[in-house]
């Protein structure tokens, strides 16, 4: 036992000393974070405001156009605002996780009810929790955002609420801004002068002097006269062909005045239909497997019966690129010779022993690092979509799941980890273990290709079946953790996967035993049965 | 007492193939003894069941009086032929691993390492990755490694091959230093000249089977004595004489000087009296002792030769 753990100690040091460990254990949370960080950083650095010019020859139709591009740049201040109270409420919400369904309706009413109450005094209220207040922000209608008194309400009240410690939010740039015409030219030219006047600035030729200096000219848009028409073209100049946000908003924002003034040519007001189209049916979901006055399926019940897959990829991941390292880690001693010094030292079982449990542990100290990074990360980064993130830790916290991750990967990494052992101690080379892990490839592949769908029916046939076959057990079964599979699955499977990790293990240690002091090419299958079926060495 | 090696009717057959062959010897305990056998005689082979790694067919192994050398592992040293270290590691880390592996305390084995490197010449060294040293180098440290725990029996598989002659020095050396200590050391080696240095004892296989199984006095008598002699007309006297069975010029290629094979047992004193007796003055008189060398293509020639060949 004790030369088990010296050699166990040594697999371990000697990895965790490699530049590729603390590569790979770094290198994870960085392209986690990157893949949060980069998104926002674009979103705030990488989109400057974009300056436009609307040259309106209508009736009124571009101050509509103006009103969208106001919901826009407010629309952005918002989602800040909220990724502001998501980052500075986040150990409240923490504390709160328990009251956390919320209800939309109840909110908005609640909302509604606070904005009254502020816009006639001053009176402080205290209404939301910090996690209804990152909810409360995707529910704000759009004509609360643009009424200008009720947004500056809103703003004060969300503030009032951060915690005092919390900085003070910073309104970022806007998205977009119109700019007045420069002094050369004026409504009175003709579209045509104008576009051909201001190309120079669109094709950023030149920069435009605007009141807040010199800027880059972003777009030109001109409504025409009769812009309604189905025969009129609004006409839309930019260099940008990617960034089509503004020319989408403008045109949403029109066609619903087009539609608007239809209706009423039909008779029809338009607050009726607006309110016809609102209409929406709703479902409460249950689960009768939920125990009783708990039985409603709310969205943690959703992430539970989903964040299997998760760990059945985790699982995979984890227990193949450890078996992997332990492979390249035998041939490695092979073919540098050393194993057979140790074997003048050591049993072949406290070797095969040794490396295994060295290795797991290394990969184990791997996972627990990505998994503490991801989690670190994820509550450091926690932006709107914080619920989301505490939901997801707890459930992946319940105890049948990570009791089950940490069964399945024990018995699973040994049960591969003693069959990749077996092949590195036949190869002297990776290409020629190659030749032994293509058809092992092949088998591991399964539970990969039934991982998304193994969820849509956890209990089914072909889940069953599947359950019971050793190689694949771990994963299929904790695929099925979920959806609670029957007791006689869930033991009668583990005790099959039990025994065939010894069996496993007694065919290796044989294989390894034979194959390790063996040099040139490896046993052909058969020699392998034969090895198998030998008492001596 | 046990001897530290004891094989009894030692076989080990792969399929109909017998690589080691009813193979019986033991060596006592401080000797230092030579292994010595062509390629392919089974050296390793022998070695291996000696330490446990292969198990023989038939036949019995004592190691250190125990049935098994993995119960006395601690108490054995072992370098093998291949010959390999974990590339990343110092050269002091390893030989302190391997000296914890055989039970060695981990502070002590520390401390034993650097001071073995020192001592042999790798004092500035220890903390060099084994990647990053010659082959002589981590060879030696490989020598270290197996020594470091302090073992009872050493056993050396081809110890000297792959060294260059400064460090075949002192590999024996190491070997001396062993026996100076009481150790018992086996080591294996196709070169003589090793043995001959070394050895108080050789055991000779080829092809499986034992053919010599002494001392290095017992092996040279194997092979008759010669006499170098020069004189007038002192090779027809010579000639004349029963306890010569062979005259031919020497093979030193010294001008005149005959080389005379003697009877098995006779006296070289003999060939001197004869001289004398006729009245002739030698200008040189030489007994030659036969060498390990020629004992051992005595011994094994054939069988090497057909080896070679085959």
């Amino acid at each position: 036992m004790k030369l088990i753990f010296r050699i166990a100690i040594r697999e371990y040091l000697e990895n965790v000393k490699t530049k590729g460990f603390w590569i790979g254990i770094l290198l994870f949370p960085l392209l986690i974070w990157m893949m949060i960080e980069i998104p926002q950083f674009l979103e705030e650095r990488g989109i400057p405001t974009r300056n436009l010019i609307i040259i309106d020859r209508s009736d009124g139709l571009g101050e509509i156009a103006r009103e969208r591009i106001k919901l826009l740049n407010r629309q952005k201040t918002l989602g800040d605002l909220q990724v502001h109270i998501a980052k500075h409420t986040a150990g409240l919400r923490d504390q709160m996780m328990d009251e956390q369904q919320v209800d939309p309706v109840d909110v908005l009413d609640q909302l509604e009810k606070g904005l009254e109450q502020l816009s006639r005094s001053d009176v402080e209220i205290n209404i939301f929790s910090p996690d209804q207040l990152v909810k409360v922000a995707d529910l704000i209608p759009e004509e609360m955002l643009l009424d200008d008194d009720k947004w500056k309400f809103f703003n004060t009240m969300v503030r009032s609420q951060l915690p005092d410690d919390a900085p003070e939010f910073v309104e970022p740039a806007p998205r977009f801004r119109e700019v007045a015409l420069i002094d050369e030219i004026s409504l009175d030219n003709d579209d045509e002068e104008i576009e051909n006047h201001l190309k120079p600035y669109l094709r950023a030729e030149r920069d435009y002097p605007s009141d807040d200096g010199d800027v880059e000219l972003f777009a030109l848009v001109i409504i025409p006269e009769n812009a309604l028409d189905p025969d009129q073209d609004l006409h839309f100049w930019s260099s940008n062909l990617a960034d089509t946000d503004l020319i989408d908003a403008i045109l949403k924002s029109l066609s619903e005045e087009a539609r608007k003034r239809e209706y009423t040519r039909h008779g029809i007001e338009s607050e009726v239909v607006a309110e016809v189209a609102s209409l929406r049916v709703r479902s409460v979901n249950f689960n009768p497997n939920k125990s009783e006055g708990d039985e409603r399926v709310g969205i943690r019940d959703k992430i539970r019966q989903y964040a299997p897959i998760g760990f059945v990829y985790l699982l995979w991941v984890a227990i193949f690129s450890i078996a992997q390292m332990l492979l390249n880690n035998t041939i490695e001693e092979k073919s540098n010779r050393v194993i057979e010094v140790l074997l003048s030292s050591v049993t072949t079982t406290e070797l095969l022993m040794g490396k295994v449990f060295g290795v797991a542990a290394v990969g184990v100290t791997m996972q627990i690092a990505w998994i503490g990074s991801l989690i670190g990360i994820l509550r450091l980064k926690a932006g709107p979509s914080a619920t989301w993130i505490a939901d997801l830790i707890a459930a992946v916290i319940s105890p049948e799941l990570l009791g089950g991750f940490i069964f399945y990967f024990i018995a699973g990494y040994f049960f591969y980890a003693f069959l990749f052992a077996g092949i590195g101690s036949i190869c002297n080379t990776i290409k020629e273990a190659q030749n032994f892990l293509s058809p092992l490839m092949l088998v591991m592949m399964v539970p990969l290709g039934t991982m998304t769908f193994i969820p849509n029916d956890p209990n089914g046939a072909i889940a069953t079946t599947l359950s019971w076959i050793p190689p694949w057990t771990p994963f299929i079964m904790m695929n099925r953790m979920a959806a609670n599979p029957p007791a006689f699955d869930v033991y009668g499977t583990s005790l099959l996967l039990l025994v065939s990790v010894v069996i496993v293990f007694l065919a290796s240690a044989k294989i390894f035993r034979i194959g390790v002091l063996r040099t040139g090419q490896p046993p052909k299958f058969l020699e392998l049965l034969g090895w198998l079926k030998s008492k001596t060495f | 007492m046990t001897a530290p090696i004891e094989l009894i009717n030692v076989t080990k057959s792969y399929g109909d193939f017998n690589a080691v062959n009813d193979v019986s010897f033991t060596v006592p305990e401080g000797t230092v003894c030579g292994f010595l056998g062509p390629n392919g005689a089974g050296k390793t082979t022998c070695i291996r069941m000696m330490l446990d790694i292969l198990r023989p067919t038939s036949g019995t192994i004592s190691i250190l009086g125990a049935p098994r050398a993995l119960d006395v592992r601690g108490r054995i040293g072992y370098l093998p032929e291949e010959k390999g270290l974990y590339k990343k590691m110092t050269a002091a880390s390893i030989i302190a691993y391997f000296a914890t592996l055989k039970g060695m305390p981990s502070a002590l084995a520390k401390k034993t390492a650097r001071e073995l490197l020192e001592r042999y010449g790798l004092g500035a060294f220890q903390d060099h990755k084994c990647e990053a040293l010659s082959k002589g180098m981590a060879q030696k440290v490989q020598v270290l490694a197996s020594i470091a725990h302090e073992p009872d029996l050493v056993i050396l598989d081809e110890p000297f091959s792959g060294l260059d002659p400064v460090n075949q020095g002192v590999m024996e050396e190491v070997i001396r230093d062993l026996r100076a200590k009481g150790r018992t050391v086996l080591f294996s080696t196709h070169v003589m000249s090793h043995a001959e240095r070394i050895c108080e004892r050789i055991v000779v296989i080829s092809a499986g089977s034992l053919v010599f199984d002494g001392d290095v006095h017992e092996a040279r008598a194997l092979l008759p004595r010669r006499v170098r002699v020069r004189g007038s007309n002192i090779d027809e006297v010579l000639g004349q004489l029963a306890e010569v069975v062979n005259s031919a010029p020497s093979a030193d290629g010294r001008e005149g000087v005959t080389e005379h094979t003697l009877r098995e047992g006779a006296d070289p004193q003999l060939l001197l009296k004869a001289a004398f007796d006729s009245g002739i003055a030698l200008e040189v008189f030489e007994v030659v002792d036969p060498n390990l060398h020629e004992v051992f293509v005595h011994l094994v020639g054939e069988e090497a030769r057909e080896a070679a060949i085959r």
